[in-house]
Formats: C-alpha cells, structure tokens, sequence
C-alpha cells in the first residue's frame, strides 16, 4: 500500500491535525496484508513538521515497524524532521543511498 | 476603504504607545490624526492605523510585546489574531506560500515555515482548554525584512513542562529543557519536541531566533553549540518569539 501524504495537505503541521489525519486514514489501513510493505510517499508535502509527524508516522511505525518505507523525502522540513523523530523515537531510519529517496525503518542497537 | 475613526485612546491600545507619544507623532507628522475642531479630539482614520503598523515592523514586535505583557488580556487585532489552530493553519499556509516566492530562500523556505509551525502549535497544544485569558495567538510577519513574530498569553513553558518534569525549578530551566532535552515519555500529555526541532533547524541555517517566557529568555543563531537561557528583569505568562531570516 502506498500512502501519498500530499493527499492530507501540503502544509502538515501541528498533533491536532495530525491526529485527525491519522483517525481519518486508519480505517484504509485494515485491507494491508501481513507481509504487506507500506510506502509514504512525500511527493508534493512543502512543509512537514514534528508535531503532525509525530502523530502519523510515530502511529504508523508502532504498527508496521520495519514494513515502513518512506518515499520522495528530498524536501528540506522532511529530512529535518525525520532526523528529530529518530531522536525522540530512538530508532534509525536507514537511508539507501539512492538520492535519499527511501528510508527504511530498523530499531537502533 | 475602510473609513472607519479610531479615539487617540483606542488607536493607543491597537499601537501599543501612549497617548502623549500619539500627541507627539500627530505634530511631527509621523502618525497624523483628523480633528473635527482644531482644538477638539485626535481621531485616526483605521486604514492610517493598519498601514502604520504593517509599515513599521519594529513596532509590531512591540505591539506584541505589549499584548504579552499587558496585565488585561485583550483580544489582538484580528488580522494578527489566530484564535485557534485552524486559523493558524490556514495563515501559516499564506506564509509558506508567499516564503515560497522569495528567491534567496532556496530550497530552504519550508524549513523556516516548519518552525513557525511547530512554534504556533506549540501554543494551541500545551494550552487547549487551559488558556488562562485570551486563547489563541499573535501572529505577524513582515518577509521584505525577514521577521516573523509569534506570541501567546498562554501558561507559559515551565508550567507545560512541570507535568513531565516536576523538579523544574524555574523559567531559565524550563526554556534550556525545552530546547535541548529530548522527552520521548508519552505520558501524561503528548510532547512534540517542537522546539528542539526548531533550536536544531536555527543552528544549521541562516536563522535567528529569540525566545522569551516567563522571566527567561534565549537566543539562538547558526553554529550556536552554548545555549544559554538568560533571566530578564519584566516577567509575563505565555510566550514571545522572535525569527529573523
């Protein structure tokens, strides 16, 4: 399952909001399969922040871990906020190398 | 054209100066009144007063400042007022957009619009239901010059943080924790570690930021590794920012 996170808006800031984006798009999330990979594409996103991350990524990581890709995450706010997340999250998104396109989530050792 | 008329008293609320400085504006002709008689009452017209204040950034971080600090809580003029997110939201969408035009930013501008995000949620967050006077923030900003302000008449940032951290001893304490502790405990609130987000997005770019509550105050600025938060003599419930760019 892809989820295009410019489908929530491009400006996606504060928990409120977050929240709200998280509880609308949960229903959907019960037709990901077991072994199902779930892709965020950011494609689109112009500001991205910790509080709105927080509340829907940090959902989406307790539910599918290592399963979480994340696309298109080149914007400036993303990097930023996804380096914040690892830090409060304690964990390590691996970066593939390829023009820091997908992160895969792993558990810090 | 708003024609409306504004008293010296009410246009010193609105600007945040006293009556005398008016008086004093009015005869160098740095603020001009209308008079129906000329010895009878300063009045101003409002679009006067709206241009004046989108003309004279200096005086809008004061007018915030004032609003801040004021013992009476008033409601801010309305085309700074963000009552709740969603205004807010929809205002920091503007700015993102019109950020997005200035060319010197670069790539850079969501950077800057991610901060004033998670500065204004801030507020909205740690003070939901809990607005000791007037909810909602100051909100203003003035791109040819680089400045955005932000303020909030809210409990202020040592009073949010005591319920994660009791021992919290004061403001100084309270604003260093903010910026540089990471908190992952998700009990009893949510905490979105916004303001460390902000500290590491200022110190790795071109960006100021000066940061006041209660009686304390930081300010930050690229490559700082020493942040210290200083105590000020005036004191006040809620927040004050200040970002330069």
């Amino acid at each position: 399952m892809t989820i295009f996170l410019k489908k929530f808006g491009t400006t996606l800031s504060g928990r409120q909001f977050g929240r709200e984006s998280f509880a609308a798009f949960k229903p959907s999330l019960r037709n990901v399969k077991n072994k199902d990979k779930v892709v965020v594409d950011f494609e689109g996103v112009v500001t991205f922040t910790p509080s709105w991350g927080d509340e829907f990524l940090g959902s989406l990581l307790d539910k599918f871990g290592k399963r979480l890709i994340l696309k298109n995450t080149d914007n400036l706010s993303v990097q930023a906020t996804l380096k914040i997340l690892e830090k409060v999250r304690k964990i390590n998104f691996s970066r593939n190398g390829r023009n820091e396109v997908i992160y895969v989530y792993s558990k810090k050792i | 054209m708003n024609t409306r008329l504004l008293t010296i008293g009410q246009t010193s609320e609105i600007i945040g100066v006293s009556i005398q400085t008016l008086r004093r504006w009015d005869n160098s002709d740095k603020l001009s009144s209308i008079r129906k008689k000329e010895t009878g009452h300063r009045y101003y017209k409002e679009n006067d007063v709206e241009n004046y204040l989108k003309n004279n950034l200096k005086d809008l971080f004061r007018l915030a400042k004032n609003w801040v600090f004021n013992k009476k809580g008033l409601e801010p003029r309305s085309d700074f007022y963000c009552q709740d997110s969603s205004v807010f939201q929809a205002r920091l969408i503007k700015l993102e957009n019109e950020l997005s035009k200035l060319k010197r930013l670069g790539r850079t501008f969501p950077l800057i619009s991610a901060i004033v995000g998670e500065i204004g949620n801030n507020s909205f967050d740690h003070n939901l239901g809990n607005w000791p006077d007037i909810p909602g923030i100051f909100f203003s900003y003035d791109l040819k010059k680089g400045k955005i302000i932000l303020a909030d008449r809210g409990q202020g940032i040592l009073e949010t943080l005591k319920k994660i951290k009791p021992g919290l001893k004061n403001h100084q304490d309270a604003l260093y924790t903010a910026f540089t502790e990471i908190i992952s405990g998700r009990a009893p609130e949510h905490r979105g570690n916004g303001l460390k987000f902000v500290k590491d997005v200022v110190i790795s770019n071109e960006i100021s930021l000066i940061f006041q509550t209660g009686n304390a105050q930081l300010k930050i600025q690229k490559n700082d590794s020493d942040l210290r938060a200083r105590k000020t003599t005036a004191n006040f419930h809620g927040c004050l920012s200040l970002i330069r760019f």
